[in-house]
Formats: C-alpha cells, sequence, structure tokens
C-alpha cells in the first residue's frame, strides 16, 4: 500500500483511516464567518464505496468476523436502503459473503438498482401497511427474523445496536479530524441516523479531552431526505445517545434540496441533502454565535446518486430550467 | 386493577414457548402475506396467508364453511384442539382469522399478545425456517356464530336509527376523508369520509408501544368511559378491509366482555364505494 503514490493491491486499502483520511475542504463563498471560524466539509463520498458508511460497513463485518459470527459461506443480512447497504454489499463481496438487503417497498428505483449494482441480495417487504403508529413489522424485523431463525446461514451486522458502528468513527474518523484540523477543532456539524457517527466522534473527543461542541441536524417531521432520521424516528436506534449532542437542530427539510445545490454551484462540493442540511445547520449556529475556532462537516455522501430527489424538490432541474426556489442564487454570497 | 372480562383469550409469548409441544396446542402465524413466516416462524407453527387462504379469493366473502373446514384439515387442527394464533402488524391478521375461527364455532382459539413481534425480540424464544411437518385432520364445523359478523344491511339499520355503537377504527386521516387509504394500499375505494355517526378510535389506542394490549383499565377508559361506546348498546367495529376492526372487536368483546360486538368486514372498502350512500367528513 502506497498512499504517496496512490496505488494500491486492492481497493479495501483506500479505506479511510488516519494515514488515509478523508479529504477536508475549506468552504469559501458560503463560509459565513471564513476569518474568525475556518468551516471544512469533510468528504465521505471519497471513500471507496461513495460514502460515510465504508467505515461501519468494514467495522461490522470486521466485528462479525473476529467473533466467529461469519464463518466463511455465511451471508450477510441488514435492513437497508441505502448507503449502508451499498458499503455493506461491497464490503462482503470481496471478503467471499453474500449480502441480503431488506428493504421497504417504497425505496427509489435508482437505490435498488445500485443495491443490485454492489452485488446484494434484494428482499423487498411492505414496510408502511399504515400509517404511524402501529407501522408494519418492517425491514428490521424481517432481518432479524433471517439472522435468528437461520443462524447457519445469515449474520446480522445490525448498524442500529451494534458498538462496532459507534467504534468505527472512534478510531477513524476521530483521529483523521483531530489529525487534520491540528487539533483545532472547536465544532463538529453532523446529521443522525444511526447515530454512529455522532456517537463515536463525540466520545473520542471527549475521551481526548477536547473541547468540541457537538451540533446535530435534522429534517423537520415528515421529509424524505434519505438516510436521516428526525427527533421523533432517533428510537430506532440504539446507538443515540443524547448526553454526548450539545444541540440539536430541526430544519426544514426543503433545504436540505436547495443548500446541496448551492454548495454545487458556489462551492464545487457535488454535496447530497443530508450533507446540504448539515450545512444550513452549521450556517445559522455560526450567525448566531459568531464563535471563533473551527469547524468540521461531516458530509456523508454526494449527490449522484439524489438527482430524481433533487428534480422533485427543485423541479426545474428536470426541465433544464433554473429552480426558482427562494434562497437559490447562482452567486450566493 | 381489574381483569380482562375473558382473560384466557389472551396468551403471552412465555406460556407458549411453555406449551410448544404440548399436545393439542397448535401454533398458526396469520400474516398479510407469509413471507416473514417463510424466512422464520414459532417452531411448529403452521402459516396462513390472509390475502389466499382466509378469505374467498374469486368473490369477495370470507372463507365459506367448506373452505374453512379444508384449510384446517390441510393445518392438522382439530375442534377439540387450542389454537394459538399470532403474527404481524401487531396481530391484525390474527385477530382477523380470530374472528373467523370463532365465526365457525371453534371453542379455543387464542391470541397471542404482542405478535410475532414480540417473540422474535426475545432472545429467549426461538425461530426456525424448518417446514412444519402436519398430520391432516378431518376438520368438521360444528356451529356458526353468523352474529359476530355485520352486513351492510346491519350498517343501513343503523343509519336508519338503530341504536348502535359505530366504531371506526382507522387513522383519523381516513376518518376525515383527508385520504381515502393509505398510501400504495391495492384494496381502496371511490370516496373518502366515515359512515354517518361512527366514532373514529383508532385501532392502535388499544395497545402499548410493544403492541401488546393495554391494560383493562385503561381500555374501560378508552373505549367506554370517554363515551365512544355505549356498552349497554350493540357494537359494530370497521375499518377498511376488516383486519384492523377485528382487533378492536377483539378488544371490545373479550377484553371488555361486551355482549353484542360485530366486525363489519365489508368496510369502507364496500361501503366507500356504493352510490348514493351518505358520507360524513
Amino acid at each position: 500500500m502506497d498512499h504517496d503514490r496512490r496505488v494500491y493491491d486492492s481497493i479495501m486499502e483506500l479505506l479511510p483511516n488516519e494515514a488515509n483520511p478523508s479529504p477536508m475542504v475549506r468552504l469559501g463563498r458560503m463560509s459565513p464567518s471564513p476569518e474568525a471560524f475556518p468551516l471544512f466539509a469533510k468528504l465521505e463520498w471519497m471513500n471507496p464505496f461513495g460514502s460515510v458508511k465504508d467505515r461501519a460497513a468494514f467495522a461490522l463485518l470486521k466485528d462479525l468476523e473476529n467473533s466467529g459470527r461469519l464463518p466463511p459461506g455465511r451471508a450477510v443480512v441488514e435492513p437497508t436502503s441505502g448507503n449502508t447497504g451499498i458499503s455493506l454489499a461491497a464490503v462482503s463481496g470481496l471478503g467471499g459473503h453474500a449480502m441480503r438487503a431488506v428493504v421497504p417497498n417504497k425505496i427509489p428505483n435508482e437505490k435498488k438498482i445500485l443495491l443490485k449494482i454492489a452485488g446484494a441480495e434484494l428482499e423487498v417487504v411492505s414496510d408502511e401497511l399504515c400509517p404511524s403508529p402501529g407501522m408494519g413489522d418492517g425491514s428490521i424485523n424481517l432481518a432479524k427474523t433471517y439472522a435468528k431463525a437461520q443462524p447457519e446461514r445469515y449474520a446480522m451486522p445490525n448498524q442500529y445496536e451494534n458498538d462496532a458502528n459507534v467504534r468505527a468513527h472512534m478510531e477513524t474518523t476521530g483521529p483523521e479530524i483531530w489529525r487534520q484540523t491540528e487539533g483545532r477543532l472547536t465544532h463538529l456539524f453532523l446529521s443522525l441516523g444511526t447515530c454512529g457517527t455522532a456517537t463515536g466522534l463525540a466520545r473520542f473527543f471527549r475521551e481526548k479531552g477536547a473541547n468540541v461542541t457537538v451540533v446535530a441536524v435534522q429534517p423537520s417531521a415528515g421529509h424524505d431526505v434519505p438516510g436521516l432520521r428526525n427527533i421523533a424516528q432517533l428510537d430506532v436506534t440504539k446507538l443515540f445517545d443524547p448526553d454526548l449532542i450539545d444541540e440539536i437542530l430541526e430544519i426544514d427539510y426543503e433545504l436540505a434540496y436547495v443548500r446541496a445545490l448551492e454548495l454545487s454551484r458556489n462551492e464545487g462540493l457535488f454535496a447530497g441533502p443530508s450533507s446540504g442540511l448539515i450545512y444550513e445547520g452549521a450556517r445559522r449556529v455560526i450567525e448566531r454565535d459568531q464563535p471563533t475556532g473551527l469547524g468540521v462537516m461531516i458530509f456523508p455522501d454526494n449527490v449522484f446518486k439524489y438527482t430524481s430527489s433533487m428534480a422533485r424538490h427543485l423541479p426545474e432541474l428536470a426541465e433544464g430550467l433554473e429552480p426558482t426556489a427562494a434562497g437559490v442564487a447562482a452567486n450566493n454570497s | 386493577m381489574s381483569e380482562y372480562a375473558q382473560p384466557g383469550v389472551l396468551v403471552s409469548t412465555d406460556w407458549v414457548k411453555e406449551n410448544l409441544t404440548r399436545p393439542g396446542v397448535k401454533i398458526v402465524e396469520v400474516d398479510v402475506d407469509t413471507h416473514a413466516y417463510g424466512a422464520g416462524h414459532i417452531p411448529g407453527a403452521v402459516g396462513f396467508n390472509w390475502q389466499s387462504q382466509l378469505q374467498d379469493t374469486v368473490r369477495r366473502d370470507i372463507l365459506s364453511r367448506p373452505q374453512f373446514e379444508e384449510l384446517l384439515s390441510k393445518a392438522g387442527i382439530s375442534p377439540q384442539d387450542t389454537v394459538v394464533l399470532y403474527g404481524d402488524n401487531n396481530n391484525w391478521f390474527a385477530a382477523y382469522g380470530f374472528w373467523l375461527f370463532k365465526l365457525y364455532g371453534h371453542e379455543d382459539v387464542r391470541l397471542m399478545n404482542g405478535g410475532r413481534v414480540k417473540w422474535l425480540n426475545e432472545d429467549d424464544k426461538p425461530l426456525t425456517a424448518e417446514p412444519t411437518e402436519i398430520s391432516p385432520t378431518e376438520y368438521s364445523v360444528s356451529s356458526e356464530h353468523l352474529e359476530l359478523r355485520a352486513r351492510l344491511e346491519d350498517i343501513k339499520a343503523i343509519l336508519e336509527g338503530d341504536n348502535e355503537n359505530l366504531v371506526d377504527v382507522r387513522s383519523p386521516d381516513e376518518f376525515t376523508g383527508k385520504i381515502i387509504a393509505p398510501a400504495g394500499m391495492t384494496e381502496t375505494a371511490q370516496r373518502a369520509g366515515h359512515i354517518p355517526g361512527a366514532t373514529n378510535v383508532p385501532w392502535s389506542t388499544a395497545v402499548d408501544a410493544d403492541g401488546t394490549f393495554k391494560s383493562a383499565d385503561e381500555l374501560r377508559r378508552i373505549y367506554l368511559e370517554e363515551g365512544a361506546v355505549e356498552p349497554d348498546q350493540p357494537t359494530v367495529a370497521y375499518c377498511r378491509i376488516g383486519e384492523r376492526s377485528s382487533h378492536t372487536w377483539f378488544v371490545l368483546k373479550y377484553l371488555l366482555g361486551l355482549e353484542n360486538v360485530r366486525n363489519y368486514d365489508g368496510s369502507w372498502t364496500e361501503y366507500g364505494n356504493l352510490i348514493g350512500m351518505p358520507i360524513e367528513r
């Protein structure tokens, strides 16, 4: 492995860690307080399979393998409709394991196709038989059923409960940021899904004794920002530790799409909607508190797999026209 | 704290575990589709598919008596067996199965409180994908209890002045006509709203977060003390296709012990498609 020349024997060697961190890019035009408060985006889409979930997927599989729960030939089963599925399918496949992704029927076609391209077997379940409360049993319980009823055939990483998801960020993302910011980090902006990133990073910086404010940015209720959960949806994960989060900001989810577009146009950062939301949270905190220090935003993935989501919220994009949504400007400064 | 009116019809997951191999106990998983049953089920359980096995698949109706007898014979169930039903979606379809078993006079049928999700998430409860070995029987129905079923004529009689409780157990959005049916449902109606005079008590009001039924006291408060149901009057429960209303029917009849409770299985997909019927929103 040669990070200098960036020549590798396997794509797996590109998985991020302190020696090979995902890049951080300083915001220019869209930075609210560029002198007093440099704001960086950590580009998780530069990971080999395209998202922050590469970290959890690798750590979860290693955990299963090291604990003897994933011997050769056994498959992985996981409820996932997005990045975790893509990363898990890729990492499992390279390790010689099949991967069964249990997905809700409402997921967009492009996601299903991507999972298939990554090598997953798909099991589509009707996840919303009735409006909540009283949802269907869901993809999580079906995945659990496979793992419990057929343990000789399936092992379930369980990204919502497995602490390996948290440890992945304590062992890679945290040390990377610390090194990349030379210990000057004061604010961390991220979003909550499984909460692996938030809990892992907050624990890392706390153990370091670093005084880092952790701000979680959440979409408003009824949102359709893939991968994120708003506050009411967080009970699905056991990795959420509210004591580690300094502030949870809820933001109108439409802004996720607007800001994602602006990041592409003004910063050349082809960020996905969750990154757009995180940016909006950072912007508000910086304008409100006027902090001095240094902020890092975790940008989970890029916009390429969200073209239809973008077009649903900014319909002019599909017409080849200029979006008219409030706040979208080619030269937002 | 008071007990349920007929506590014997509800068994716990622990009870099922202890009685898994007891002769005369037959366990049946009833799902909207048997996908999950195929992935893993309680050892020894038979799987019934609500869509293809618990209703007539040609005309719209419940299973006929011969169809019911054939289903139970093939499932290896005898009339004197203790049948324990459990299933997906908080036991909606298992409750429908319970209603059907009672309608065809099966004496000892019970629901497993909390359904398949509760069993699945308890570490000490086994699950298997092994096919269940079945010794077919010659099941024969000895009595029918059609008084458990409400038909359109009964609804019309209520509209014409019969003093009965009409409980709509759908979501508030369905009740108020904001939506006709939950998104993605194939069984739907031409019109949205509810039957005039109905009270909206969503089915989920009867269960706790883990899918088990609320206590007798809480159920009494929700249904009786808050005025949704006048206990001295007959009651009809309905929903969209008659499965969520089976769940509430079970609560009213067996957990609260109301004398005369019927399930209107035609529900909104019948009523909301009729021409000229009054609708409230």
